[in-house]
């Protein structure tokens, strides 16, 4: 049995980040990752780096990779929607990986109706730019970031996990 | 300041520093003055980035030097990006922001407010420290040790003002590489460089 509270959710997360080798991660905040991000920018195995903006973090990460540094990019699904440019043109063009975590907005239990257009797109728009993903919806599959996060290394191209609701707010064993 | 002249001035003072240019002139004039394919990366496929792409190389490997340049046009896009550059404050990284006040990749087309814009005045104001304007030749070439130092304490931010490219200079060529090739080149580089290993991913 898992312990699924928010703030062990989060620790088992960034447990994982740092087992595949991710050392730089950079964030812009969703309201579900706050105890995601907070967990990885108390924990000294990271580096964390607030970004301005989404595609920042597109760069920087694409960057650390050329200098053989692990790394992971925590947004939002909208702020994902933002870097659809970015990504084709950097780690499409270049063949850079690049390891993203996503929220899965918009799906059953988000009550946001500003997200509806996440539930009608996001995964459209990864499965339209043939970008891989995988969702993480209950704390046994958290195993699973750092096998993403190494098949990014072998595909040399994104992926993302996408993690849900009730999996970051602790209610998915 | 002639654009290329003052890429000539800075390509005539590099030594071992690492460069990541923008799109368009920049990776032009780079690519004309240099014809260097490893130890720089043309990232002509992007808008506004190429500055995150240096912090994020300067960071994983302190002991290289990275340049990277940006025209004002990719800036305007971008100008939060000072904010985590300050945040980061690496001290191998100078950002030079080639400032001709155009779109110069898309015919010269003006950028907003280009008349006013005041570069390194934006960079102060987000905690800059290390900001340097140069407006001719015979500065750049007086003041470039300060800027280049190494080791300075903290991230350098250098507006380069210069003219826009001329009809003759726009139909100078490209860096004629496919992307893999270019990253291929340029990380073995920096493998050989630091004994870092890229490429050589084993589960």
């Amino acid at each position: 049995m898992h312990d699924t509270s928010s703030s062990n959710v989060a620790r088992d997360i960034a447990q994982e980040l740092a087992g595949c080798g991710v050392k730089l991660v950079a964030s812009l905040p969703d309201n579900w990752l706050i105890d995601l991000i907070t967990t990885i920018e108390e924990d000294t195995r990271f580096v964390h780096v607030r970004v301005n903006r989404e595609e920042s973090a597109i760069g920087l990460c694409s960057g650390a990779y050329m200098g053989a540094l692990g790394s992971a990019a925590l947004m939002g699904a909208s702020g994902f929607m933002t870097v659809v440019y970015a990504i084709t043109k950097i780690n499409y063009t270049y063949e850079i990986p690049l390891f993203l975590v996503l929220t899965l907005r918009g799906a059953v239990g988000d009550h946001h109706k500003h997200h509806v257009s996440n539930g009608l797109y996001l995964r459209a728009v990864l499965e339209a730019i043939n970008m891989p993903y995988l969702i993480i919806e209950s704390a046994k599959d958290i195993p699973a970031i750092s096998r993403c996060f190494h098949h990014t290394r072998i595909y040399t191209r994104p992926m993302a996990v996408l993690l849900t609701r009730d999996l970051l707010a602790g209610r998915a064993s | 300041m002639n654009y290329l002249d003052c890429f000539r001035a800075l390509a005539a003072r590099r030594t071992d520093e690492i460069v990541i240019t923008s799109a368009g002139n920049s990776s032009q004039a780079w690519w004309a003055l240099t014809r260097d394919s490893e130890a720089s990366f043309y990232l002509d496929a992007s808008m506004s980035l190429s500055s995150m792409f240096a912090s994020g190389l300067a960071l994983a490997q302190p002991e290289l030097k990275v340049w990277a340049f940006m025209g004002d046009g990719a800036f305007c896009m971008n100008p939060g990006m000072l904010m985590v550059e300050r945040e980061m404050n690496l001290p191998n990284l100078v950002h030079f922001l080639v400032s001709n006040r155009v779109y110069g990749a898309t015919s010269n087309a003006a950028l907003p407010n280009f008349e006013t814009n005041d570069y390194a005045a934006m960079a102060r104001a987000m905690g800059l420290e290390r900001v340097f304007e140069f407006r001719s030749i015979e500065a750049l070439e007086r003041d470039f040790a300060q800027l280049s130092a190494a080791n300075a304490p903290g991230h350098t931010f250098v507006v380069l003002e210069v003219e826009p490219f001329s009809a003759a200079e726009q139909k100078m060529e490209q860096p004629p590489f496919d992307g893999p090739e270019l990253k291929f080149r340029f990380g073995r580089h920096i493998e050989a460089r630091t004994k870092c290993t890229i490429f050589g991913y084993r589960l």
